[in-house]
C-alpha cells in the first residue's frame, strides 16, 4: 500500500514536471494565444478581487486582535506596528491569500478545465490541430502567476489599512505611532521576500490546478474529484513551498 | 465557466438600457447576490436543525462519513499541520534572537497562539479545503445525475437522508481532527525548535500563557467551524445544476464560501474573546 501511494505520488510529480517544462516551452516560443491570455487576466485578477480584499481586510483585523493582548499587557504600543506588518508581510498575507486564491481561481481552472476534457471539447481541439497546451494551460499559467504576484501586493496594502484601523479602535494606538514603528522597523526586504513567496505559490496553484483539470477522466463525478485532489495538492504544496523557501530567504 | 465570458462590451444600439439603471445594476447586484447566498445557506441550516431533532438519524451513515472525513484526512493534515509549526517557530525564533535575544519564551508563546487561532482556524481551512469541496463534488454529482430526485420519488427528503449524517460527522470530526492537529504542530514545532535553535524540549513545553479562557476560544471556534463548513459544502452540492459543468461550479462555491465563512467566523470570535475573556 505504501509503495502504490509512492508510485502514485511519483507519477504526478513527473507528470507536473512534463507539464511545466511544455507550458514555459509554450511561453518561451511566444506559441501561447493572446488573446486567451488576456481574457483569462481578467477573469482570474479582477473577478477575484473582491475574495482577496474582504479576506485580507479580515486577516488584517485578527493579526492585531490577537497580538493586542500581549501589547496591552506590556503597554508595547510602538511595537504593534512593526508585529503585524512583520508577520503579515512574511507570512500571514502570502499564506492567507494564496489559500484563498486557490479556492477561487486554481479550483475554477480544474474545473473548468476538467469540464472541457470530460465533454470532449479538447479533443476537439486536437482534431482541429490547435495543441491544447498552447491554446489552454500556457495562457492560463501565466496569467495566474501574474495576478497572484499582483493581488498579493494589493491584499497586502488592505491588511496593513485594516490592521492600523482595528489598532487605533480597539487598542487605542495612534495611527501615525502605527506608521512610525512600520517605517522605522520594516525593511524593503521584508516585503520582497513575501512577493518571492507569493510568486512560488502561485506558480504552485498554477500548475496543479492545470495537471488536474487536464487529466480529468470520468464524467461530473470526475470534474468534482479532480477538483477536490487540486485543491488539496494546491493546500500541501502551499505550505511546503512556505517552509522551504522561509528556511532560503534570509 | 462560459457565462462568465458572455457579457462583452455591448455595442450602443439604440434601445440600450439608461445609464443610470446600469448604475443601480451594477451597485445592487453584489448585494443581492450575498444576500440571496446567505439566506440560502440559513435555509439550509434550518433545514438540518429541525430535521436533526424530529427525525431519526441513520447512525450508521454517521459511522461511515466519519471514516471518510476523519480517518481519510488525517496524513494531508498531519503534513500541513507538521509543516506549519516549523515555519512559525523558525520566524518566530529568528526575530526574537534579533529583537530579544532570548528564546525561552517562545514555546510558551506559540501554544498560547496555538489554541487561540492556529490550531482551529488553519485546520478548519483544511477541513474546508479536503472535507468542504468533497461533500460538494460527492451531493452535486448526485444532484445532475438525478439520484436526489430519485430519493425524492421514494419519500426520502434528501436534507434528512444526505446532509444531517455528513452534518453530524463533520462537526465530530472536526474536533478530533483539530486536537490530533495541534499535537502534531506542537510536537514539530518543539522538533523545530531542537534542531535550528537548540533549545531544550523541556523549556520549549511551557504553559504558563495558557489560561482557561483560551480553551473557551478554542471549543468555541472549532464547534462553529465544524457546523459552518459541511452546511456549506451541502448546500453548495444542493444547489447545483447542469451535468459537469455544475459540478464543478458546486465544488469551487463550497471552497470559496466555505474559506470566507471561516474567516468571518474567526474575526467574529476572536473579536468576543478579546473583549469577553481576556
Amino acid at each position: 500500500m505504501i509503495g502504490g501511494r509512492l508510485l502514485a505520488l511519483m507519477e504526478q510529480l513527473g507528470g507536473m514536471s512534463v507539464l511545466a517544462a511544455r507550458m514555459v516551452w509554450g511561453l518561451v516560443t511566444l506559441r501561447a494565444d493572446r488573446t486567451e491570455f488576456w481574457r483569462n487576466m481578467y477573469r482570474v485578477g479582477v473577478k477575484s478581487f473582491p475574495v482577496v480584499a474582504v479576506t485580507a481586510v479580515l486577516v488584517g483585523a485578527i493579526t492585531v486582535i490577537q497580538t493586542g493582548q500581549v501589547v496591552a499587557e506590556f503597554g508595547a504600543t510602538s511595537l504593534v506596528g512593526w508585529g503585524t506588518s512583520f508577520a503579515t508581510l512574511r507570512e500571514i498575507g502570502p499564506i492567507l491569500i494564496g489559500l484563498m486564491f486557490s479556492g477561487r481561481v486554481g479550483a475554477n481552472n480544474t474545473a473548468e478545465l476538467g469540464t472541457m476534457v470530460v465533454t470532449e471539447q479538447v479533443d476537439a481541439l486536437r482534431a482541429l490541430a490547435i495543441n491544447p497546451i498552447d491554446f489552454l494551460l500556457a495562457p492560463r499559467y501565466l496569467a495566474i502567476i501574474i495576478m497572484m504576484f499582483m493581488l498579493t501586493i494589493i491584499g497586502n496594502l488592505m491588511a496593513l489599512l485594516a490592521a492600523a484601523g482595528t489598532a487605533y479602535v480597539l487598542l487605542g494606538v495612534d495611527m501615525r505611532l502605527y506608521y512610525a514603528s512600520f517605517a522605522e522597523l520594516i525593511e524593503l526586504w521584508d516585503f520582497f521576500s513575501g512577493i518571492i513567496k507569493a510568486v512560488g505559490f502561485g506558480s504552485a496553484i498554477a500548475l496543479v490546478s492545470c495537471y488536474f483539470g487536464i487529466n480529468t477522466s470520468g464524467g461530473a463525478v470526475g470534474v468534482g474529484r479532480a477538483v477536490n485532489s487540486a485543491v488539496v495538492a494546491s493546500a500541501v504544496s502551499i505550505f511546503v513551498l512556505d517552509f522551504l523557501l522561509s528556511a532560503m530567504l534570509p | 465557466m462560459a457565462t462568465e465570458a458572455a457579457p462583452a462590451p455591448q455595442p450602443t444600439q439604440g434601445e440600450e438600457t439608461p445609464l443610470l439603471h446600469r448604475f443601480l445594476e451594477g451597485v445592487g447586484g453584489p448585494f443581492t447576490f450575498v444576500g440571496r447566498e446567505i439566506f440560502e445557506l440559513i435555509r439550509v441550516f434550518a433545514l438540518t436543525f429541525f430535521y436533526l431533532f424530529y427525525r431519526p438519524i441513520r447512525w450508521r451513515e454517521v459511522v461511515r462519513q466519519c471514516y471518510e472525513m476523519g480517518y481519510r484526512s488525517m496524513f494531508f493534515i498531519a503534513v500541513v499541520m507538521g509543516f506549519l509549526g516549523m515555519i512559525m517557530v523558525m520566524q518566530t525564533g529568528l526575530q526574537a534572537q534579533k529583537m530579544l535575544g532570548d528564546l525561552s519564551m517562545i514555546g510558551a508563546l506559540f501554544l498560547q497562539l496555538l489554541f487561540r487561532e492556529l490550531g482551529p482556524t488553519i485546520t478548519a481551512a483544511m477541513i474546508a479545503v479536503r472535507v468542504g469541496t468533497g461533500l460538494a463534488a460527492e451531493i452535486g454529482s448526485m444532484v445532475v445525475t438525478e439520484q436526489v430526485d430519485a430519493l425524492r420519488m421514494n419519500d426520502a427528503e434528501p436534507v434528512q437522508y444526505l446532509i444531517v449524517p455528513r452534518v453530524i460527522a463533520c462537526l465530530f470530526m472536526t474536533i478530533v481532527l483539530t486536537c490530533i492537529a495541534m499535537v502534531i504542530s506542537f510536537a514539530s514545532a518543539m522538533a523545530g525548535a531542537y534542531l535550528m535553535f537548540d533549545l531544550n524540549p523541556r523549556t520549549f513545553y511551557n504553559t504558563d500563557l495558557l489560561i482557561w479562557g483560551d480553551f473557551i476560544t478554542f471549543a468555541m471556534k472549532s464547534l462553529a467551524y465544524g457546523i459552518v463548513i459541511p452546511v456549506i459544502g451541502c448546500h453548495a452540492g444542493l444547489a447545483a445544476f447542469g451535468g459537469s459543468e455544475g459540478v464543478g461550479m458546486a465544488t469551487t462555491r463550497a471552497v470559496v464560501n466555505a474559506s470566507l465563512g471561516i474567516t468571518f467566523v474567526d474575526f467574529a470570535l476572536s473579536a468576543f474573546g478579546f473583549v469577553f475573556i481576556y
